[in-house]
């Protein structure tokens, strides 16, 4: 029972919670795998060793579907569905790879990259760095535009600070103040390009009923949300942003 | 912004601070700690964190840590750092001289509920072999004492009956006297997953806790009865349960005794139980407690959580008995979603319980007097051992006062700032010729103290530590022992020096002596533990892994039993001198009396103890939120800011004691659980006025925090 | 609390006699019999011996302040036949 929370296991992020049901069987990339009924094509994929690209997806947290990196292939399925919130049937074909799904995420990875601090790119070791490189985009073909990159950071709480100019709004943060801690601290402020991650009533993270529980920082992808103790160097942002 | 350090390794270990014991990966670069995250595969936590177990832990090398032993001749003079072995030769040697001139039963001990269960063990072993008595006492003492008194009696263990998932399965439950949104922030997140989905919850506190309502969570019955009252509130419950005959019967006759059933239920069934009688008595509405009893009784599933609002009273004890006989009489035991809970409030005071940390019992809960299991001592230990019971924490400071109890060894507490009737603590320690304490900080004990030992925090060792599901698991070293030794290492020098031989190469071969001499920790093993991640007790033969849920078949002694608990009014009265009742409690951000907390970046959120007061009785005496107010009772007086504050009602009070400067414990009685001696802290009689002379502190924290690690 | 204590015992007469009423008054709702076996028993397996000793003292001086039920089950504490293992749960009638 209860296979959301006692199913995790360290070293692996299935990116969709595991569930109790009776056992389905598919294929994933010609791979047979049995996994509980109500489980997640992503969830399917990680545990044939063929994992999906993500971004707003953690097996701590329920799917939310709106990074659209983790589109997949299924037999007899129209388009490229998210494997995040496509429930698993018995028997079903799934494809991970495929130059369409390829340069589908490679678009979507690209406009992210837009709004993103390019010099952080090299070195970076985050779960959206690892994702860049595992689709092997580097670069995006856009020019400078409207961009994120100036936004303040918000360093009031003295053990985490979130950098919006690193923010790719997965809303895992979100998420993880709702469904795992329970204080709903946070909203996804405004909408389109305008949207934002907001503490409160777009209050500081210290002035608002965040209690520092750390569970927004372990959700999020991209180090917009990290600790302070990873700088030993201190954390003011070194260079300008360029595009 | 740059990018940050990636860590190189990490280990897995628990947190040291509160009872949910989460489960952590120490990361590091080199030597240094740069972060902690949660474990996925904790079964405590799940991957979950709080403020303090993620982000508190600079204080491991903060500057204050002890690094070097000391010694001094008088409590006046300043310390003498010397080499360990002259410091704990020194302090065994005083200690025999203390014996040979007082007696055999002039010294005691007092073990850490944050050390290690190996550390716990090596305390109880050194009082009972190397002093020769059973003075030896834990921090349990002060808080959850009663629980073990009173769900023993009741159930036959005195430990929660299940594991926190239960809580998943829970279709009502009833907290009382606990705030678990503060105190164990973690499980309380898992407790409103639950609740998110529909369970309904009860809450028995005097205040309007967050618990009581907060994002997405509201109480069904909210029941803020006056301090001291739990056991009349409780009978009520039970009055309605039995009147209405909402109790199983079924289960009564085939778990439990019936005609101890029918006692029980003419008492609790009397018209001085009738919610009408006692509604007005304790300040609730009496339509509500049937609501409450109602909802209880009909589940199906109801689990009871409750904390030290329940036990650190007069009646702690009786009341914890009132949570066990509500449980059977509505057969809510012996499986998931059910139970009675402590939530114990230290890391490893749940170790400290199973291991015979205490005056009248061995590991077990089994009596010292009892030859049989004494025999299993002596023949593993080598020696007679003590036959009666020893002296209890507030009792040694008793002996102290009048003189015939002089010498002490204190392993990671501060008396002085945590037990209740602080000008009493002190005056003990005065009378005292050698005090040894252990511990990572200067505190307000060493103050009192002849011989200082380094102690080592949690990540400077290996061992393991019960949480309060009975979980034990690992505490890994993550870096080496600030002062050159870990607390095991210390007391294993003091057997030694006392003339007890002792040896071990590893804390896993003191597990295996505890398995060897505890029948529910038999098949624990340090093998064992690495290769299931964590294991609860019961784990011996029929468990082999251990046991999630407690009472399933059987009870420990076969069948329950139902406990007369009458209620009895506390000695503690108001008084027109002292018209306000005072109770106590916990913040989220601070742990304890804030040894280790006030010495990190959470004094930010609560830089000081503040006197929370509602918007009526500080008008009335003319105060304002923030100002400076004496708060006084018959003990003592101190000064503390004032809050105005909607979660407290008239006629109540409330603070928290993690600051020493504000000395909490100076107006606290010496009031006790008849049992136990638990002391009565959630309950005193105060009076509030503006304070004549503001105190000279700053409104800030005065403690730095440290250099970053 | 001060009070004169005689050598030897391990704290004020008065908060013996606090404790010991307040023992008292748990196991006061109990039948005559199991109630006096329920204090002893109490007694003899939470208390220090030399506690033990003060309230006998007590007791021999007057026993003022004590409840009488108090008083009946600390004398069973000299019963040299009724000494057995310490026990948990409610008191039950004397095994004869």
């Amino acid at each position: 029972m209860w296979a959301e929370v006692r199913n995790l296991r360290e070293g692996i992020d299935l990116g969709t919670p595991p569930r109790d049901g009776a056992p389905v069987t598919l294929t994933v990339d010609g791979v047979e795998v049995t996994v509980a009924a109500r489980s997640s094509v992503m969830l399917a994929a990680a545990q044939a060793r063929r994992p999906v690209p993500k971004l707003c997806a953690t097996d701590m947290l329920e799917a939310f579907g709106s990074c659209r990196v983790c589109l997949v292939e299924i037999e007899g399925k129209r388009g490229f569905p998210a494997s995040c919130t496509t429930p698993v049937e018995p028997g079903m074909v799934v494809r991970t790879e495929s130059p369409h799904l390829h340069a589908l995420r490679k678009g979507v990875l690209e406009l992210y990259l837009s709004d993103f601090p390019v010099r952080e790119i090299p070195d970076g070791w985050s779960e959206f760095h690892e994702t860049l490189q595992r689709v092997g985009v580097t670069s995006h073909p856009y020019g400078a535009g409207r961009n994120h990159l100036h936004a303040p950071v918000d360093a009031s709480n003295p053990y985490f600070l979130f950098d919006p100019a690193k923010c790719i709004v997965c809303s895992r943060c979100v998420r993880a103040c709702e469904e795992v801690q329970g204080t709903f601290a946070l909203t996804v402020d405004g909408r389109g390009f305008e949207s934002k991650i907001a503490a409160s009533q777009d209050q500081s993270f210290m002035d608002s009923e965040c209690v520092s529980c750390g569970a927004c920082v372990q959700a999020c992808p991209s180090h917009a949300l990290v600790e302070k103790s990873l700088f030993p160097e201190g954390y003011d942002r070194a260079e300008s942003a360029e595009a | 912004m740059p990018n940050p350090q990636k860590p190189e390794h990490s280990v897995i270990t628990t947190c040291a601070y509160c009872g949910v014991g989460c489960g952590f990966k120490a990361e590091t670069v080199g030597d240094r700690i740069v972060r902690m995250t949660p474990w996925k595969e904790g079964k405590a936590n799940h991957g979950h964190s709080c403020i303090k177990g993620r982000f508190a832990f600079d204080y491991y090398n903060h500057p204050d840590r002890v690094r070097h032993p000391a010694i001094r001749q008088s409590i006046d003079e300043p310390w003498q750092e010397v080499s360990w072995d002259v410091a704990i030769a020194h302090a065994a040697a005083e200690l025999q001289r203390i014996q040979r001139v007082h007696g055999r039963a002039s010294v005691g001990g007092v073990s850490s509920s944050r050390c290690t269960n190996e550390e716990i063990w090596l305390m109880q072993k050194f009082v009972r072999a190397g002093l020769g008595n059973n003075n030896i006492d834990n921090c349990a003492r002060i808080c959850h004492s009663p629980t073990q008194f009173g769900l023993t009696s009741t159930l036959g263990a005195g430990a929660a009956s299940q594991h926190f998932d239960s809580v998943l399965q829970a279709d009502v439950i009833l907290i009382v006297g606990a705030n678990p949104t503060e105190g164990h922030p973690v499980f309380a997140s898992l407790m409103k997953r639950r609740l998110r989905q529909g369970a309904q919850l009860i809450v028995v506190d005097p205040r309007r806790t967050e618990s009581v309502e907060s994002a997405h969570v509201k109480a069904a019955v909210h029941l803020p009865l006056r301090p001291g009252t739990n056991v009349a509130l409780l009978d009520a419950l039970a009055h309605v349960v039995v009147r209405e005959q909402l109790y199983d019967e079924a289960f009564i006759r085939a778990r439990c005794y019936w005609p101890e059933f029918e006692q029980w239920m003419a008492l609790v069934g009397s018209d001085r139980y009738d919610p009408d009688v006692i509604g007005p008595e304790v300040g609730v509405e009496p339509d509500a407690i049937r609501a409450a009893a109602r909802l209880y009784a009909r589940g199906p599933n109801s689990a009871i959580y409750y904390g030290l609002g329940v036990t650190e009273h007069s009646q702690g004890s009786t009341g914890v008995m009132c949570l066990g006989n509500l449980a059977l009489a509505c057969g809510m035991l012996g499986r998931e979603g059910v139970g009675v809970n402590p939530l114990r409030g230290q890391g490893n005071v749940q170790g400290g319980s199973c291991l015979g940390s205490w005056p009248h019992v061995f590991s077990g809960y089994r009596f010292v007097t009892d030859p049989d299991t004494r025999n299993t001592f002596e023949a593993e230990w080598g020696l007679r051992l003590d036959d009666e019971p020893g002296l209890r924490l507030p009792n040694m400071f008793d002996a102290a006062v009048a003189g015939t109890f002089k010498g002490m060894y204190i392993m990671g507490e501060d008396p002085v700032q945590s037990d209740p009737n602080q000008q009493h603590t002190i005056a003990a320690f005065r009378q005292m010729e050698c005090v040894i304490v252990q511990d990572i900080f200067h505190t307000e004990t060493t103050k009192y103290a002849h011989v200082l030992l380094p102690g080592s925090s949690s990540l400077e060792k290996e061992g393991t530590f019960t949480n309060a599901e009975r979980r034990v698991s690992r505490v890994r070293k993550v870096i080496e022992p600030l002062a050159g030794l870990a607390d095991w290492e210390v007391t294993v020098k003091m057997m030694n020096a006392m003339g007890y031989a002792v040896h071990y190469d590893h804390p896993s071969q003191i597990l295996d002596e505890i398995a060897r001499l505890s029948p529910a920790y038999r098949g624990m093993s340090y093998d064992l533990i690495d290769r299931v991640g964590s294991v609860q007790w019961p784990c011996d033969a029929h468990a082999p892994e251990g046991t999630e849920v407690l009472h399933v078949t059987t009870f420990p002694r076969g069948r329950a039993n139902f406990m007369l608990t009458q209620f009895v009014p506390t000695a503690e009265r108001t008084t027109d001198r002292f018209p306000l009742l005072l109770t106590t409690g916990r913040i989220l951000s601070q742990y304890n009396v804030g040894t280790q907390t006030r010495r990190t970046a959470n004094v930010q959120w609560h830089g000081e103890d503040v006197l929370e007061i509602c918007t009526d009785d500080a008008e009335l005496r003319g105060v304002k939120d923030g100002d400076w107010i004496t708060l006084s009772s018959r003990v003592g007086a101190i000064t503390l800011r004032a809050r105005i504050s909607p979660r407290v009602h008239a006629g109540l009070v409330y603070t928290t004691f993690h600051w020493a400067e504000s000395k909490a414990n100076a107006i606290t009685t010496e009031l006790s659980d008849w049992a136990t001696n638990c002391p009565e802290y959630k309950v005193t009689a105060v009076e509030v006025v503006r304070a004549a002379v503001v105190p000279a502190r700053s409104a800030t924290a005065a403690q730095t925090v440290g250099a970053p690690s | 609390m001060s009070g004169i204590v005689a050598s030897g015992m391990v704290m004020d007469p008065e908060r013996l006699v606090l404790m010991a009423n307040q023992i008292g008054d748990f196991f006061a709702p109990y039948p005559p019999g199991p109630r006096e076996e329920g204090i002893r028993n109490h007694l003899r397996t939470y208390w220090d011996p030399r506690m033990r000793a003060g309230l006998r003292a007590l007791i021999a001086e007057g026993g003022v302040g004590l409840y009488p039920h108090v008083i009946a089950a600390a004398v069973l504490l000299d019963e040299p036949l009724r000494e057995r293992k310490g026990y948990y749960g409610p008191p039950k009638p004397p095994e004869i």
